[in-house]
């Protein structure tokens, strides 16, 4: 039964062609993933190179850094600074010379952000703050996170959080280990840049296939016998319901595992150790490696995708339309970034219950929403994991519920 | 077997599709006769439990049908009046999945399935998508499709649709021969389909059954003779007017009519044999609406 229902959802000229534009797509966002900003070497000519060779090479100038980022490390990147910026070429008006210059400085570039952040205000960022450093200044970056936290907590946000919540996200500043780890993460940082992308992509591509299995019997006038058969109020619709899951969960691994190990083949896949902190995650009081972000995002997108194609099958059962079917994940991924504009506080809490969230996790752990379940002060991760994995338990038998109602007129 | 209706209607907001229906089947093949919008797919419908009654009750050997639930689709058969499938998959693995549906263990469904693809003369094209078949090959599909499980209860929604006249006659033979140790209730407004086959005959009108009988009987307890009688071209039209004419057949000395009506309509008017036809256009007052009535 389940192998003819695959077999009946991968004859379906449209879903061939839905499948085809996802492995298309998924070939379009890995090139921009791994050709994207960030990705260029400047040689010693100031020539900007692109492709996985100077990728390479970029990498190892980077690790020539590679290590625990003690103060005196990071007392050695102001000092190389000062030396660039005192050079004629920095201080030149022709471009070629600009960019020669700004070659000298592509090794400490990850370094350099990361002292921006630390001696900007909590939310600012200023490319040029290291500028205006001496090494001695080294000795604060660490105390700096901490310190702007705390500033931006007595004042901009004075009246966002309780006391409570307050002493929450500074212990977990504090917990961070310190110093970092710094080794070229480039690899991770493309992935969890572009990771969002795909995933929705793989959502909506493949809303298009779930949706016509369920509303797909009526549409083929198919309906009656199906319900009229031995199985087609019971077995046959949970039969249904297992082909759309498992082919979505098998499709959604295959297409993650494929741009994970395009990216990561690519860009290299060093930095797993690293704390999120180091770049996608400065302000994140999710004290985590990029690793377990990985997981986080490879889980979470896995977990929103079923539950919106879920949703997409429940709407698929209920209203027996393919096409309302499928705007079903469009609105619940579209719908909360236009509403994200309207910038009011306990929205904003709300929007990040939302399942999109599970979709683009490098932003879930950066967002400072906070929740207060069972006594317990947390961020949005926790809940969206628990809350969509309930709610798509919930799901599997109100789909087959739904559609064996609606069998009988 | 015994499949029985009490008391049936169905209600959709204003319109009654079935009022009132008692009738009981035993095996054999009943016809369902009636115009369009009579009632019969409603009717039908019920029979499969695709639609519950508004009141009444629908019992197979004394149970009700809704309580049976599996048990009860486990003997069905069914094709429906539109009849739908998945264009993209070939003849035999759609029937391979229909019998999968209908409880058949996979080895069993496959010589199920080679088995009824060679009954309905499908066997060569069964790897063509269903999409690609002709109409009439589409409705032996279906015919397949409901005979799949072997059921006791057949319930074929106007079968004969799109078919041609000799596939017509293929198909009322392959009834015929399916008709054995089984209930087969068949929708037509199509007279000749039935007319040879059917044990018993329901004539559906406004969601009523009107008349019910084996065809002697029902030709018997007609009301009503046939007369044929000759009259010129010039006075036809005011004949159509006056009476109920069944056929016209053009002559050398003027039209042949066919005259439905209990006395002589004219003087040399003879009287003719009365046919289902005739009884069709009595009761429902037009025509039986076919063009092979030859068959
Ligand atoms: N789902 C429905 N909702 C509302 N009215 C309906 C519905 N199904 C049938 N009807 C009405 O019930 C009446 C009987 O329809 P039905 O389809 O049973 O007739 P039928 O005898 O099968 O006609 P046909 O020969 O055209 O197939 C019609 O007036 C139809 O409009
Ligand atoms: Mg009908």
């Amino acid at each position: 039964m389940l192998y003819y229902e695959f077999r009946k959802i991968l004859s379906k000229t449209g879903n061939r062609i839905a499948l085809l534009a996802l492995l298309v797509l998924l070939g379009v966002t890995c090139y921009f993933a791994v050709n994207g900003y960030g990705t260029s070497y400047t040689d010693e000519q100031g020539v900007s190179r692109q492709g996985i060779s100077y990728v390479r090479k970029l990498r190892e100038a980077r690790l020539a850094w590679e290590g625990p980022l003690t103060e005196e490390k990071l007392a050695a990147v102001i000092r190389k600074h000062a030396a660039v910026i005192a050079a004629p070429e920095y201080n030149s008006r022709d471009v070629t010379e600009q960019n020669i210059a700004y070659s000298w400085t592509q090794d400490y570039q990850d370094i350099r952000q990361m002292i921006c952040r630390a001696f900007g205000e909590f939310r600012s960022y200023d490319y040029y703050k290291i500028d205006s450093l001496s090494p001695e200044d080294a000795a604060d970056f660490y105390p700096n996170r901490i310190r702007a936290l705390r500033t931006w907590l007595d004042t901009e946000a004075k009246d966002m959080y309780t006391e409570e919540e307050k002493d929450f996200l500074l212990e977990r500043y504090e917990q961070l280990e310190t110093p970092f780890y710094y080794t070229w993460y480039l690899g991770w940082d493309k992935l969890f840049e572009y990771g969002p992308t795909i995933q929705m992509i793989f959502v909506l591509v493949m809303g298009f296939v779930t949706a016509g299995i369920f509303a797909g019997e009526f549409s083929n006038r198919a309906d009656a016998v199906f319900f009229t058969s031995y199985h087609g109020r019971k077995k046959a619709v949970t039969a249904k319901l297992w082909a759309g899951v498992l082919l979505s969960a098998a499709l959604y691994w295959t297409v993650w595992g494929l741009y994970s190990v395009t990216v990561l083949g690519a860009l290299g896949a060093d930095g797993a150790s690293c704390q999120i902190q180091v770049h996608v995650g400065w302000k994140s009081f999710y004290n985590i490696t990029y690793g377990q972000l990985y997981l986080l995002m490879s889980f979470g997108g896995f977990l929103g995708s079923m539950f919106l194609l879920l949703l997409n099958m429940l709407v698929s059962a209920w209203t027996r339309s393919a096409v309302i079917a499928v705007t079903a994940p469009f609105i619940m991924i579209f719908l909360p970034s236009f509403l994200s504009n309207l910038s009011v506080p306990w929205l904003s809490k709300l929007l990040g219950l939302l399942p999109d969230q599970l979709l683009q996790m490098q932003t879930s752990v950066n967002y400072f929403n906070l929740y207060r379940i069972g006594g317990r002060i947390m961020g949005e991760v926790e809940p969206l994991f628990a809350l969509y994995g309930a709610l798509s338990l919930l799901l599997l038998p109100t789909v087959c519920a739904l559609y064996r109602r609606a069998g009988r007129g | 077997m015994q499949l029985r209706l009490e008391h049936v209607t169905k209600r959709f907001r204003e319109t009654v599709a079935v009022a009132d229906v008692s009738v009981t089947m035993e095996n054999g093949v009943y016809g369902l006769l009636g115009v369009n919008g009579a009632g019969k797919t409603t009717l039908m419908r019920m029979l499969c439990t695709l639609a519950v009654p508004t009141e009444g009750r629908i019992t197979c050997d004394g149970e009700d049908i809704f309580e049976m639930d599996m048990r009860y689709r486990k003997i069905l058969g069914y094709l429906p009046q539109d009849f739908g499938f998945y264009p993209d998959l070939c003849a035999e693995d759609y029937l391979m999945y229909v019998a999968s549906i209908k409880g058949l263990r996979p080895a069993a469904a496959k010589k199920r399935v080679e088995e009824l693809l060679h009954r309905v003369g499908l066997y060569s094209v069964r790897r063509r998508k269903m999409k690609k078949l002709s109409g009439g090959m589409k409705r032996r599909a279906g015919i397949a499709q409901a005979m799949l499980n072997d059921p006791k209860i057949l319930v074929l929604d106007e079968p004969t649709a799109g078919l041609d006249p000799n596939e017509r006659v293929r198909f009322r033979n392959l009834i015929s021969e399916l008709s054995q140790e089984r209930i087969v209730l068949l929708s037509t407004h199509i007279v000749s389909d039935v007319s040879y086959i059917a044990k018993r005959l329901f004539l559906m009108k406004d969601g009523r059954i009107v008349h019910q009988g084996s065809m002697e009987e029902i030709l018997e307890h007609t009301p009503v003779r046939a007369w044929l009688c000759t009259v010129s071209k010039e006075r036809t039209n005011a004949c159509l007017k006056k009476w109920k004419v069944a056929n016209i057949r053009a002559g050398s000395g003027g039209n042949e009519l066919r005259v439905l009506s209990d006395l002589p309509p004219m003087e040399g008017a003879a009287e003719a044999e009365l046919t289902l036809e005739d009884v069709f256009l009595y009761y429902f007052g037009e025509k039986a609406g076919d063009d092979d009535a030859l068959l």
